[in-house]
């Protein structure tokens, strides 16, 4: 199982993992917070979430629009953005609008082939929570991800950017 | 008849294989005439990822007398650019690089690897 | 010009350090070749066939003179002592070693210079008119946008891991010297009947294996809108680019395969959507840079000058290198100069640290300080004044740079091709030596005047082959080098995409069929009619005849 870091106030940490990512083909353990696919949260979300004995996550692929949660975001705990290679972009445009379109407010994990080379960009899109791929670990993702002492333009974070620095 | 090249990773240099080193000069390469120790020397280099990037096998030709890689692209590669003489291997001269520089025949060499694909 | 702020300072300090770590990450091994390539191609850096190549962007194509004394200085330190620019403005070191490239990075931060986005998967370097702050044409400065854009762009959170590389062109001339309509998204600025100022934006031209002309998807978008509409494009594209093929990937094949009607829609409803105020720009951040842009110091001078109207009455190869490489300006007594970096037997778009040095210096003492690269691979010193146009001549004559060939059949465009390129088909170089020893008697190339030649060594087309009068793609025939001719394209404000004219032709032939296409464009031309207006009013028949007739 990959480890789970979070992204607190700007410094990553180790933190336990409570939330189960379950297949298709699963079945669904008796208790614990799991993260389903897309299509099981559609079919089964409702039932689990009704129990209210445990937390649900959904993960998204990148070819899936997060437009298809925005009814459910309230009560989703976690969503989950795939990276099948880090080079698919595709989850940064689906964190921005959940964050700035959508207002979500839980967490946004980055899962897949997760690099500290993206952890900048996927920090200002409004990820606060990893599965490293490369064994990236707390110090070096908090570092990766306060790299650059400015940024150029506004994103999910509240970073002021280079013309509000100007500005001052 | 083959060879093996590659780049050196640090500088990008183009190498051939030679007795498990990896050498600057084509006129130094080992030459194969079987497909086995082409094979070995291929994946000794991809097991070397911190010394040389791209390895792979090159077919080569005879060309009076000497050989030569088969395609302009590897013969380039073996002098250097042909709009600056003076520059890369080519520049210290020698019999070895003008035998190149007028070697005939080519064809796409077998070696020749899909590079759009590869980018 | 723009001057860089303490921000934009630490930011290239930043981004230099984190190279350098990288670098040293993977020649431990921490990082593969797999993981690192799009970390190096993202700082510019390529494995090509003898070396690395390092390419520094120049943005939009604007330098001063510092900034050239150290490209200079970096070419001679670093490589063998030249430099190649490329059809988008930026400049190329052919044999960089990656032991050196965080040390280079380090000496191009310090005059504000950097290797940012010059490649890999995001917003290219954004280019623009080599004019730009000097000719009349212009309806505002194109490089306060580019500017914007370069900021904006810079390490884009979201857009870095786009489907394919994005390029951007702005120009603010009916003239367009951007190539804009043969970019990802062109942007031409627009003078609303109103005199407000918008953008027409094109989207998804490009060449390569499918060659467009691309759309206008919006015919006027005021310009306090540019990033959020900007941001909408790149969402869209971003979410519907394709990914399984890398030959599909670019904007242009989803453009074409929505219709651009079809796209346009699905921007402005994205675009509606954005929160305006958090992503255009505000006004002040526009002025502020509007006015590092606007502090051009001209003098105030007559439109006459009798020293330059006496050297071109009694220096006929001043009048000729005026005829062809001086163009005029918005000021009085103030003109452009191209700088020709197609010399015979000069790879085109080539220039030595010595000559780099001494256009810097012309830069510094003659042109306010501000040294241009256009697209077709020379530079521009951008304000000379009348009077200094004999001094400058003669300089540059003396260092091989003063070549009286621009747009004409000389003046060709090549990409590096099989001499350098690791993705080359063919040669490209020798192949525009050739053609311009071909045409190297001055007298006759005036004659046949505009010609614009362009040479690819494959289909990616970097040596924009698919829009040159006569292009000229490299091809491999079973491992010998053959090369493919179309003509009729054009990247200029007339864009269009060439047609072949016939079977590819082994390279001693090429030159020889240039020849027999411009005896026939001579036969059959109107006066005063270009290459390309010949042809698209005659077609391809006669200089087809021309060509393969007697090979038959």
């Amino acid at each position: 199982m990959p480890k789970l870091i979070e992204l607190v106030d700007g410094q990553a940490r180790w933190a336990e993992d409570t939330f189960t990512a379950l297949t298709d083909e699963d079945p669904i353990p008796p208790s614990g917070d799991v993260i389903l696919s897309l299509a099981r949260f559609q079919a089964e979300g409702d039932a689990l979430l009704a129990s209210n004995s445990r937390q649900v996550g959904v993960r998204i692929e990148p070819d899936q629009e997060v437009e298809g949660l925005a009814y459910d975001l309230p009560r989703i705990a976690v969503v989950a953005l795939a990276f099948p290679k880090f080079r698919d972009g595709r989850a940064y445009t689906s964190a921005r609008l959940l964050r700035e379109r959508f207002g979500y407010q839980g967490q946004i994990r980055a899962v897949g082939d997760v690099l500290q080379e993206q952890a900048g960009f996927m920090v200002r899109c409004g990820f606060d929570a990893f599965e490293p791929a490369d064994g990236a670990t707390p110090e070096v993702l908090t570092k990766a991800a306060n790299r650059f002492r400015h940024v150029y333009q506004r994103a999910a974070d509240d970073r002021p950017i280079a013309l509000d620095e100007r500005a001052v | 008849m083959k060879a093996v090249v590659a780049n050196r990773l640090i500088d990008g240099e183009v190498v051939f294989w030679k007795s498990g080193q990896w050498v600057e000069r084509f006129g130094d390469a080992e030459l194969f005439d079987a497909e086995a120790p082409v094979e070995h020397a291929v994946s000794v280099g991809k097991g070397q990822p911190t010394v040389v990037v791209d390895v792979y096998p090159i077919d080569l030709v005879q060309s009076d007398g000497r050989w030569a890689p088969l395609s302009y692209r590897e013969r380039i590669r073996a002098l250097g650019p042909t709009n600056e003489p003076t520059h890369g291997k080519q520049a210290e001269g020698g019999d070895v690089i003008e035998a190149l520089r007028h070697a005939a025949g080519a064809a796409r060499s077998t070696g020749r690897v899909d590079l759009i694909r590869r980018k | 010009m723009y001057q860089y702020d303490l921000i934009d300072k630490e930011f290239l300090a930043d981004r230099s350090a984190e190279f350098r770590g990288q670098v040293a990450r993977r020649l431990s091994g921490e990082l593969t070749e797999d993981q690192f390539k799009p970390l190096r191609l993202m700082n510019g850096l390529y494995l090509q066939l003898h070396a690395y190549m390092l390419r520094v962007a120049i943005p939009y194509g604007s330098l001063n003179s510092t900034q050239a004394r150290r490209l200079a200085q970096i070419a001679r330190d670093f490589d063998k002592g030249y430099g190649h620019f490329t059809t988008r403005q930026n400049i190329q070191f052919n044999w960089i070693k990656l032991k050196d490239a965080p040390e280079i990075l380090d000496k191009l931060a310090e005059v504000d210079l950097h290797a940012i986005q010059t490649s890999g998967n995001c917003i290219r370097n954004t280019t623009s008119d080599p004019y730009a702050g000097a000719t009349a044409e212009e309806v505002d400065d194109p490089r306060v946008w580019s500017e914007v854009i370069r900021q904006w762009s810079t390490l884009h959170p979201e857009f870095s891991f786009l489907p394919r590389k994005f390029k951007i062109a702005i120009t603010a001339s009916a003239k367009d010297r951007t190539a804009a309509k043969v970019h990802d998204i062109g942007l031409m600025l627009r003078q609303g009947r109103d005199g407000t100022l918008g953008f027409e934006v094109i989207v998804g031209g490009g060449q390569g294996r499918t060659p467009y002309v691309g759309p206008t998807i919006k015919q006027f978008l005021p310009t306090d809108r540019l990033l959020s509409y900007l941001e909408a494009v790149l969402r869209v594209y971003n979410r519907h680019g394709r990914r399984d093929n890398i030959y599909k990937a670019r904007i242009k094949i989803l453009v074409a395969a929505l219709g651009a009607e079809e796209f346009a829609r699905q921007v402005d409803e994205e675009w509606a959507k954005i929160d305006a105020a958090r992503a255009d720009l505000p006004t002040a951040e526009l002025a502020r840079i509007r006015a590092a842009f606007a502090k051009t110091p001209f003098e105030t001078l007559p439109a006459r000058s009798d020293a330059f109207e006496t050297a071109k009455a009694n220096d006929a190869a001043f009048a000729r290198f005026v005829r062809n490489n001086v163009k005029p300006h918005k000021q009085p007594g103030y003109s452009i100069v191209e700088v020709s970096l197609k010399a015979q037997e000069q790879t085109p778009g080539d220039a030595s640290a010595q000559q780099l040095e001494v256009v810097a210096d012309l830069a510094e003492r003659f042109s306010l300080n501000d040294l241009r690269v256009t697209h077709a691979q020379n530079l521009v010193l951008p304000h000379v004044k009348l009077d200094d146009l004999p001094t400058v001549f003669a300089t540059l004559q003396a260092s091989g740079l003063a070549t009286p060939n621009i747009d004409l059949v000389s003046d060709i465009i090549a990409c590096p091709g099989l001499d350098y390129c690791a993705l080359a088909n063919a040669r490209a170089i020798p192949v525009a030596q050739d053609i311009a020893r071909q045409f190297a008697d001055l007298d006759r190339a005036e004659k046949v005047g505009e010609l614009k030649i362009k040479i690819s060594g494959c289909i990616n087309a970097c040596g924009h082959h698919h829009v040159a009068h006569i292009g000229i793609l490299g091809v491999d025939k079973k491992g010998e080098e053959f090369y493919q001719l179309s003509l009729g394209g054009s990247g200029a404000e007339d864009a269009s995409i060439g047609k072949i004219l016939g079977p590819a032709l082994p390279a001693d032939k090429v030159a020889t069929a240039v020849d027999q296409l411009v005896g026939a464009y001579l036969n059959v031309r109107n006066d005063g009619e270009r290459f390309l207006d010949t042809y698209r009013r005659v077609g391809l028949e006669p200089f087809k005849e021309a060509v393969y007739a007697q090979a038959d």
